[in-house]
């Protein structure tokens, strides 16, 4: 995975999976279902990245929020807006 | 002036202060960071530790600026340096209509260098104890002193010229906490950190325009009653 500074990173399941966990606990999702739910983001950035060689931390962060909108919509604006707060 | 214009300035002063959204934008920040890693117990400790952190500068900032006007002015600012505080909150009042708020819809994102607001966010994300929340507390009242600084001295004069500045300066820190009080009530009544900030997104222009106008009364108040 690319990120900005042309800085490459290895793409990881429990990155993925730890990170939205994170955002789903910070808007106080019942820890199960944001369990089951960071779990259920993770395979589809999984599947989404499995053919692909390089991806931007933008294009996995769309996926993730994309996938995460079908989920609970606080928690997806929570992960797309938390760089926006202040 | 009365002990109760005083307070009322003091009061009006708190008001404008407490609508400023970068403290609030912190502990909004603290919360959601802090509720992704820890206890909700200790998520309450450090945004108790966050708040008092805020109100300890607004506290030191108001008691050292009353004791610069009572050392340098001997009881009261003069009328010159009325007209430079007036000026400063007519520009900051300015500022606030203008140019508080980064454009974008989605955004309550202040006008802040990012360099800034950056480190703010990174010090929110890796505050773990009471002493960091403290800290950043201070940090983010402290980084609004551009705008608060005019305010300061508004606050610190009616300090010097009342008979009951400890009462004044009670008045001035409970209104000043109000919104971050009211914030943690919303959290500990349920709410969420994604529900508060769409609300902040969707009030911002009305906080915006209210803010302003608070600073335009204030140093309208303050040059009809102390400078002429």
């Amino acid at each position: 995975m690319a990120r900005r500074k042309k800085i490459t990173y290895e793409y990881s399941h429990d990155g993925v999976k730890q990170s939205v966990l994170r955002y789903a606990k910070g808007v106080r999702q019942p820890e199960g279902w944001a369990e089951q739910m960071a779990e259920r983001v993770a395979k589809v950035t999984d599947k989404w990245i499995a053919d692909k060689d390089l991806v931007t931390e933008d294009d996995l962060r769309e996926v993730i929020i994309a996938e995460l909108e079908r989920l609970n919509e606080d928690v997806a604006f929570a992960y797309r807006n938390h760089d926006k707060i202040i | 002036m009365s002990d109760l214009l005083s307070i009322a300035t003091i009061a009006l002063a708190g008001i404008v202060q407490a609508s400023l959204q970068l403290s609030l934008g912190g502990l909004v920040l603290l919360y959601h960071s802090s509720m992704g890693r820890h206890r909700r117990r200790k998520t309450r400790y450090l945004a108790k530790s966050y708040i008092w952190g805020a109100l300890t500068i607004s506290f030191l900032a108001a008691c050292a600026g009353a004791f610069l006007i009572e050392r340098l002015f001997k009881g009261a600012v003069a009328r010159e340096a009325v007209f430079v505080i007036s000026g400063i909150l007519l520009a900051s009042a300015v500022v606030m209509w203008l140019l508080y708020y980064r454009r974008g819809r989605q955004t309550t994102q202040t006008w802040l260098p990012k360099s800034l607001t950056r480190y703010i966010t990174r010090r929110a994300n890796g505050t773990s104890d009471n002493i960091e929340a403290f800290s950043l507390g201070m940090l983010s009242a402290f980084v609004e002193l551009p705008l608060t600084i005019a305010i300061y001295a508004v606050v610190a004069n009616c300090l010097v010229t009342t008979t009951q500045p400890f009462i004044a300066l009670g008045v001035y820190l409970a209104v000043v906490a109000i919104p971050m009080v009211t914030l943690k009530l919303r959290i500990k009544t349920g709410r969420n950190v994604a529900e508060i900030q769409r609300w902040r997104i969707r009030n911002k222009a009305f906080v915006r325009i209210i803010s302003g106008t608070g600073f335009a009364v204030l140093a309208a108040f303050i040059l009809t009653y102390w400078g002429l």
